[in-house]
C-alpha cells in the first residue's frame, strides 16, 4: 500500500442541499442546478474532505467500514470525481503517479475485494430540468404565435423530438432545444 | 399602474388551485364559459378579488363589416405571451401556461411530469419528458384494468402519496397537432379519487422493438430519476428531494425500455400484485 501524507481538501458548503440516505447522498447545487447522486464510497470521502485528515488515513478508514483495501488510488479516485461534480472548495491536484490512475486500474488495484465494482466511487449527476421543460408539448403554430421574450418558456415542439419553442430577435421559432 | 390595465376589462374569473390565487380577465365576456374548461382540476372560485397572478386575454375575433381577423393577445401579469389570429391557439397558450405556473409553485404539493394510474391501493408512477409514450402506456394499463389518474403529472404531498389530476387524457393520434381529450370511462376505466402511496416508479420510453428487461434503480438513483421530471426542482429542490425520498420508500423503481404498452401493462399491474401479496 503506497501512503502519502497529503491531506484532504475541503468540502465545499455553500449552495449546497444535501439530503442524506441509508447508502446514498444526494447533493443539489444551487449555483449549478445540478443534482448528484454519491455512492457510499464517494459520500465517505467528501464527508472527511475537512483539509485536516490525510489521504492515508480516508483511505485506512474506507478499509475499515466498507472493507475497501486500504489503497491511497480510492481515495483520489473520489477526489477526482468529487472535484469535478464542483464539490470541493479548492480545486484537486492528483499527484504525478497518481494523475494516471484511471477506472481500470483502480479495479485492478481493488480485485482482492468481493462485490469491488459496488464499492468503487461514483457520482451520477444530472442537470436540474427547467419547468417549461416538464410540460407537454406545444404545437408549432401555438409556438410560431407565442410572443417574446417568454417563448412559452422554452416548451417541447409536438412531433419534432429535440426541438423547442425559442426566442429569434422579435419573435418565436422551432429551434433545437 | 401598468399599461394594460388602463384597458378595458369586460369580464374576468379569480380562483384558487393548489394554494394558488389566479386570475383571468378578458376584453369579452363570451370568452368566460371556454375559460372553465382550461383551469387546472380541483380549481375553486377565489373568495376575494386578491391574486398572485393574473392573465390578460384580449379577444378580438373578426372586425365589424370585414373579414379581417385580429389579433388575440395574452399576457401574464404584464409579460406578454402569444399574439394569435386564431382563438383556439391563444386559449392553448393559456391553458399550458396556467398548468405550468400552477405545477412550478403549488404549495404543499410537488408535481413530477408523468404518468399516474392505480392499482389495488397502491400506484404506478410512469415519469418522462413529452412524447416518450406515458399517455399511451397509461391507456394501456386503464384497458387493462388499472384505475385513471393522470397522464401530465403526479402530484404528491409530503407523505409521497400521489394525488390525482383528473384532466383527460391528452392522445396525439399523428404525432403532432391538437391533442384529442379522452376520458378514461371511454376505455372502460375509472378515476381515482383518494390519494395512494406509490407502489412502483416505472421509468421508461417506447423504442420500436424493444425487449422489456428493467433493471431496478437504488433509493438515491430513483429520486434522481424522479428529480429529472420534477417542475419544481430548481425552485425548491429541499422540498423537492424530501417529498421523492418519501415517495420512493416503499416503492420499487425500475427503468428500461419498452416495446408495445400493451405488451408490459399486464407485467407491470402482475408486478405491483406480486408486491402487494409480499406486504412490500
Amino acid at each position: 500500500m503506497e501512503t502519502t501524507r497529503a491531506l484532504m481538501p475541503r468540502a465545499r458548503q455553500d449552495e449546497l442541499v444535501v439530503e442524506e440516505l441509508p447508502d446514498e447522498t444526494l447533493v443539489y447545487d444551487l449555483k449549478r442546478h445540478k443534482a448528484h447522486c454519491l455512492n457510499r464510497t464517494s459520500a465517505l470521502v467528501w464527508q472527511h474532505c475537512d483539509g485536516r485528515t490525510t489521504v492515508a488515513e480516508v483511505a485506512a478508514l474506507l478499509e475499515r467500514q466498507l472493507k475497501i483495501p486500504a489503497d491511497e488510488a480510492v481515495v483520489w479516485m473520489a477526489l477526482d470525481r468529487l472535484g469535478r461534480a464542483h464539490l470541493l472548495r479548492e480545486q484537486v491536484t492528483l499527484p504525478a503517479e497518481r494523475a494516471r490512475y484511471s477506472r481500470r486500474e483502480v479495479l485492478r488495484t481493488l480485485r482482492r475485494a468481493a462485490g469491488i465494482s459496488l464499492l468503487l466511487p461514483v457520482i451520477e449527476s444530472i442537470v436540474a430540468p427547467r419547468a417549461a421543460a416538464q410540460a407537454s408539448c406545444v404545437t408549432a403554430s401555438v409556438c410560431l404565435a407565442a410572443a417574446t421574450p417568454s417563448c412559452l418558456g422554452g416548451m417541447p415542439i409536438c412531433s419534432q423530438p429535440g426541438q423547442c419553442c425559442r426566442a429569434q430577435g422579435q419573435s418565436c421559432v422551432v429551434k433545437k432545444c | 399602474m401598468e399599461k394594460i390595465d388602463r384597458l378595458g376589462w369586460a369580464a374576468g374569473i379569480a380562483f384558487v388551485s393548489y394554494g394558488l390565487r389566479i386570475g383571468i380577465r378578458a376584453s369579452s365576456p363570451q370568452i368566460l364559459d371556454r375559460l372553465q374548461g382550461l383551469l387546472p382540476p380541483n380549481a375553486k372560485p377565489a373568495r376575494g378579488p386578491r391574486v398572485e397572478c393574473l392573465y390578460s386575454l384580449i379577444v378580438r375575433g373578426t372586425k365589424v363589416g370585414s373579414n379581417v381577423r385580429r389579433f388575440n393577445i395574452l399576457y401574464a401579469d404584464a409579460v406578454p405571451l402569444a399574439r394569435t389570429k386564431d382563438t383556439d391557439q391563444v386559449l392553448e397558450a393559456l391553458e399550458m401556461d396556467l398548468q405550468l405556473y400552477v405545477a412550478e409553485r403549488a404549495r404543499r404539493r410537488v408535481f413530477v411530469h408523468a404518468g399516474v394510474v392505480g392499482w389495488r391501493g397502491r400506484a404506478i408512477v410512469i415519469p418522462g419528458r413529452t412524447m416518450s409514450g406515458k399517455t399511451t402506456l397509461v391507456r394501456a394499463l386503464v384497458r387493462a384494468g388499472a384505475t385513471y389518474y393522470s397522464d401530465e403529472y403526479a402530484v404528491l404531498d409530503e407523505r409521497g402519496r400521489v394525488h390525482p389530476y383528473p384532466k383527460p387524457m391528452s392522445v396525439r393520434e399523428n404525432g403532432g397537432g391538437r391533442p384529442m381529450k379522452i376520458l378514461p370511462e371511454a376505455l372502460g376505466g375509472t378515476t381515482g379519487v383518494r390519494p395512494l402511496p406509490v407502489g412502483l416508479v416505472v421509468a421508461t420510453s417506447y423504442r420500436e422493438g424493444a425487449r422489456w428487461r428493467p433493471r431496478r434503480l437504488s433509493p438515491g438513483r430513483a429520486v434522481m430519476e424522479l428529480l429529472a421530471h420534477t417542475v419544481s426542482a430548481r425552485r425548491d429542490p429541499e422540498r423537492a428531494f424530501a417529498t421523492l425520498r418519501s415517495a420512493t420508500a416503499v416503492a420499487t423503481v425500475i427503468k428500461g425500455a419498452r416495446g408495445e404498452a400493451t405488451e408490459i401493462a399486464d407485467v407491470l399491474l402482475g408486478r405491483l400484485s406480486e408486491q402487494e401479496g409480499r406486504g412490500s
